[in-house]
């Protein structure tokens, strides 16, 4: 039986439907709950109807959308049938747990439909509502909207910004937000001016409160995240995992150093910045030139190897065969004796990740293990390969969290270490060039940028 | 001779190691225990789970707040302050709820002789009653705002009427005026039955002691009429929304905050509104059975001894429930959630029974930590079919490099990390190891789903694990944690109630 981190997830099948006219910020909360939930091993899929809408029609003007037309109104129709039956399909043959459908569902009409459909298929739904009327926040999802969205591929900023706020009136012409003395029966959620004014109505499950507080707590201000493994320790060196060692000589040199390379990467944020170590002597010595304020996080320390904490991987395949067998096939799962799993990492690291989203710039020095566990969340890469990713020691990596993707950059201190890496089926450490396997160039490799829906 | 520390929190108690013997009380079986939740804080309290503090002792962004309640009696508002009170001083925060009840009584012993009945309606009519509302309602607020300045508290809890529209201005006016932000929570309740059941626990308050319970309902529900009336809800005219308020509807059914942009606290209070019920079954506690070796690393199975032990604390307990539900309307019944099917043709037009654990009075839950013996001890369970979940954060303290050694051998081997645990054994850490801090923060994501769950729920764990769980619901200090004990022969029964939580002790064998 897998072990959730979420208990009450079992029996329970939960449809979040977004509600809201376009450039609410809908898709940009829908991927967060997706990658949320994901990260935290609940099944989570995001069906954005837009997309289904696109193989039909793919560079819409505003026109389509008025709701007269009836070609556009059937092939809107047809993308939305499409849309819920993948979903439903998803949820009964792959075991989902939650679906969010992303779409405008401004039509009390349609909010009926997909209510029978659900609740025919025992499945809760629970209606999210982005309502606003905030020129200042709509007009900053517009500009997102214009220059990222396929429907506008090509075409200049300015008339696609037109077109797509003619295609907004289009939907205001039809618009039946939520009430309470309507919809009052319902599970919903409805974020006024993002959150001005909540409402919350008829959360059932502890999930869903779950999800709700983690969409009080997203916030759209810009902001860094930065990241970095503690310099090069004298562990490191003689190649053995986990312990509490001092920094090696290369390693001390990497702490003087990153202050510059910060500074470097943050520009004129240097100063408002916070930095979160964990309470392992590497990493506070790599923060140790750091004039910021400094946290101290227990969440944060390296992943317990238990009875092979100390030993080197050649060690551990002599001493404990089956295990480091077990481990390599399936690296996510495997509990280290009297240690932790990589599971286990991502149920501590939860209350550190929602901190995350409710701070700004923030600079975390930490471990191997538990930096893969927390670029796996702002990156979405999935369990099979989150533990299997390179991150190499010196190097400090930006992350800058946008609307529909998170932009990556690596700085390199040019200061040499030993590569910790170590791949599937050997006990050697270092990456071989011929590997074919791809997953380990997530950080090494081009920077990625991920795109749901 | 504990000196006195230059800081308050968690940030002196990492500099400064001290710990008072005095405060190591142990028990013993049967008695019943109440929980801290209303004690006067020291000024050198310490907080379980609090993350971090700055030199002042309070969480450096959040700020002063006064939660102040709002609403007619029998709406839960006792309830309320006190459970968030004990979830926030959980967290970290500097709280203290001030229940003007608790002043009136303070001051007129007997309502009944010493005061008019005027008294109980938001705005008296008679001159005497006036002046008596008016005085003890000043000694509440300057109680608070002594609390804020003098004993450096962060959040205040205001447990009185308020329904009146100027009473919440002047709220507002004085503790802004002094840099203190209001939140105002209003409870609202239009279910009958359950303004039925808060009249029931208010006819049984310290008020109508001694009381016949119908005489006492009927005297109760006066102030509930006399208030009605003029009672004004929150915003309803439109001329409030410049307040920050949430308004809380039938316990949790729909919650509607106004002007929260960003607040932790705001936010952290809305997610524990979210799952705050009102409890009718009780968590139970209990150790798992024993092992051949009883070593930490190994991660062993169940022994003999360790099976046997597993059928009588299955027996034990739920023998336990029956006898308490003797009686009551609650039947027992062994799901984690027992919703009973609506099976109709229109079936889009209900919800779908809850299927979450907990969800219902009569529910019972068995959670424990995923090491083997302590899964294994929940067998018993499982056979019978009840719901068993294994829950990671449950699992004890890593004990880390003293592992499986004895006293002797610590004391021996680590001889200054063991004075220094001597000196604070909340927080110091052995080499590699958690502190009891650290368990409090990663045991924190479960605090919300326990409060979550309306029926019986029993934790099968480490004495370490239980110690934190029970110092969160007995609002224990974190001097007191570490030396609670959890001898493997006893049960312990948590109960809920408004004003305070209570622990009794059960042995098993008996």
């Amino acid at each position: 039986m897998p072990v959730y981190t979420v208990s009450h997830v079992q029996n329970i099948r939960i449809c979040v439907i977004m509600v809201g006219l376009p450039a609410r910020g809908k898709s940009f909360i829908s991927q967060k709950i997706v990658r949320y939930l994901s990260w935290l091993s609940i099944k989570a899929k995001c069906f954005n109807v837009g997309n289904y809408r696109r193989q039909a029609a793919s560079h819409p003007t505003a026109d389509f959308f008025d709701s007269q037309n009836e070609d556009g109104l059937k092939i809107r129709e047809e993308a939305a049938t499409a849309a819920v039956n993948d979903m439903m399909k998803w949820f009964n043959s792959e075991d989902g747990v939650v679906a969010i459908l992303d779409a405008t569902n401004t039509t009390r009409q349609r909010r009926d439909w997909l209510l029978r459909l659900c609740r025919e298929n025992s499945i809760e739904p629970m209606f999210l509502e982005s309502w606003c009327n905030d020129e200042k926040i709509i007009m900053k999802n517009i500009v997102d909207v214009k220059t990222t969205s396929p429907d506008y591929e090509g075409l200049d900023p300015d008339t696609a910004a037109s077109d797509f706020m003619k295609r907004i009136d289009k939907y205001q012409e039809i618009y039946e937000p939520l009430t309470i003395e309507q919809d009052g029966d319902l599970t919903f959620v409805k974020l006024i001016n993002v959150s001005d004014q909540v409402i919350i109505n008829r959360i059932e499950t502890y999930l869903e409160s779950r999800i709700v507080y983690y969409v009080m707590n997203l916030h759209i201000r810009p902001r860094c995240i930065y990241l970095s493994r503690h310099g090069e320790s004298m562990y490191n060196l003689e190649g053995k995992i986990g312990g509490d060692a001092d920094l090696s000589e290369r390693g001390f040199k990497y702490a003087q150093k990153l202050p510059e390379l910060v500074k470097q990467a943050a520009g004129d944020q240097v100063d408002n910045l916070t930095v979160w170590t964990s309470t392992l002597i590497r990493t506070q010595q790599t923060a140790q030139f750091l004039q910021q304020d400094k946290l101290q996080w227990k969440a944060l320390d390296e992943l317990d190897a238990g009875a092979c904490d100390g030993l080197t991987y050649e060690e551990i395949e002599k001493q404990f065969p089956q295990d480091f067998k077990e481990r390599d096939e399936n690296k996510y799962e495997y509990r280290y004796r009297g240690g932790e799993s990589y599971r286990d990492v991502v149920i501590r690291l939860e209350p550190i990740i929602m901190e995350l989203e409710r701070q700004e710039n923030i600079l975390i020095i930490t471990h191997q293990a538990v930096l893969r566990c927390i670029y796996a969340y702002f990156m979405n890469v999935p369990q099979e390969e989150s533990p299997w990713m390179s991150i190499p020691l010196h190097t400090l990596i930006k992350l800058e969290p946008r609307a529909y993707q998170t932009i990556v950059q690596r700085i390199k201190a040019d200061i040499p270490a030993v590569s910790t890496y170590k791949e599937k089926g050997t006990s050697q450490l270092g990456e071989s060039h011929a590997s074919g396997n791809s997953s380990k160039n997530l950080i090494t490799g081009a920077p990625i940028d991920k795109k749901d829906g | 001779m504990i000196q006195p520390p230059k800081y308050p929190g968690n940030y002196s108690a990492r500099k400064q190691k001290r710990w008072s013997q005095g405060s190591r009380n142990s028990q013993s079986s049967g008695q019943i225990r109440t929980d801290a939740v209303h004690s006067r804080l020291q000024p050198n309290h310490i907080f379980p789970a609090q993350l971090y503090s700055t030199e002042s002792g309070r969480l450096f962004h959040a700020g002063k707040v006064l939660i102040c309640l709002v609403g007619l009696p029998a709406r839960g508002k006792t309830r309320l302050s006190v459970s968030l009170t004990r979830y926030l001083r959980w967290l970290g925060v500097k709280t203290h709820t001030f229940h003007v009840s608790d002043y009136r009584r303070a001051k007129y012993a007997n309502f009944e002789d010493d005061i008019p009945d005027d008294y109980f309606r938001a705005e008296p009519t008679s001159e005497e009653g006036v002046r008596m509302r008016q005085s003890i309602l000043q000694d509440c607020l300057d109680d608070m705002l002594g609390f804020f300045e003098k004993d450096k508290g962060q959040v205040a809890v205001y447990d009185a009427l308020n329904v009146l529209k100027k009473d919440r201005e002047l709220v507002q006016e004085l503790f802004s005026k002094n840099h203190i932000k209001v939140l105002f929570i209003e409870s609202i309740v239009d279910d009958p039955s359950v303004i039925n059941r808060n009249v029931q626990n208010a006819a049984a308050s310290p008020d109508y002691e001694g009381w016949d319970p119908a005489k006492a309902r009927k005297d109760y529900l006066k102030r509930i009429n006399a208030n009605a009336p003029i009672y004004q809800p929150m915003n309803e005219d439109g001329d409030e929304s410049h307040l920050r308020y949430i308004k809380f509807i039938n316990f949790g059914e729909r919650l509607i905050t106004n002007n929260s942009q960003y607040g932790y606290l705001v936010n952290r209070i809305v997610f524990f509104l979210m799952n705050s019920r009102i409890k009718t079954g009780c968590v139970y506690f209990a150790r798992c059975g024993k092992s051949d070796l009883d070593k930490y690393v190994d991660d062993e199975v169940l022994n003999e001894e360790g099976l046997q032990f597993s059928e009588t604390l299955a027996n034990k307990l739920l023998d336990t429930i029956a006898k308490r539900k003797k009686g009551s309307p609650v039947p027992v019944s062994l799901n984690a959630s027992s919703g009973s099917s609506t099976d109709t043709l229109e079936k889009h037009a209900f919800r779908q029974p809850p299927t979450a654990d907990g969800t219902n009075d009569d529910s019972f839950v068995v959670w424990t930590a995923t090491r083997k013996r302590t899964s294994a001890t929940a067998d018993p369970f499982r056979r019978r079919g009840i719901t068993v979940r294994e829950r990671y954060q449950l699992n004890q303290l890593n004990p880390g490099e003293i592992a499986d050694l004895t006293l002797e051998e610590v004391k021996q081997r680590f001889p200054d990390e063991w004075a220094q645990d001597q000196d604070d054994p909340y927080h110091h850490r052995y080499p590699r190891a958690e502190s009891f801090h650290d368990l409090a923060v990663r045991m924190e994501p479960l605090l919300l789903e326990m409060e979550r769950m309306s029926g019986d729920m029993l934790i099968i764990a480490h004495e370490s694990a239980l110690a934190v769980l029970y110092g969160y619901l007995m609002a224990c200090s974190c001097y007191e944690i570490p030396s609670l004990q959890f001898p493997r022969d006893e049960l312990v029964e948590i109960s809920y109630s408004p004003y305070e939580n209570h622990a009794r002790r059960i042995n098993i064998n008996d």
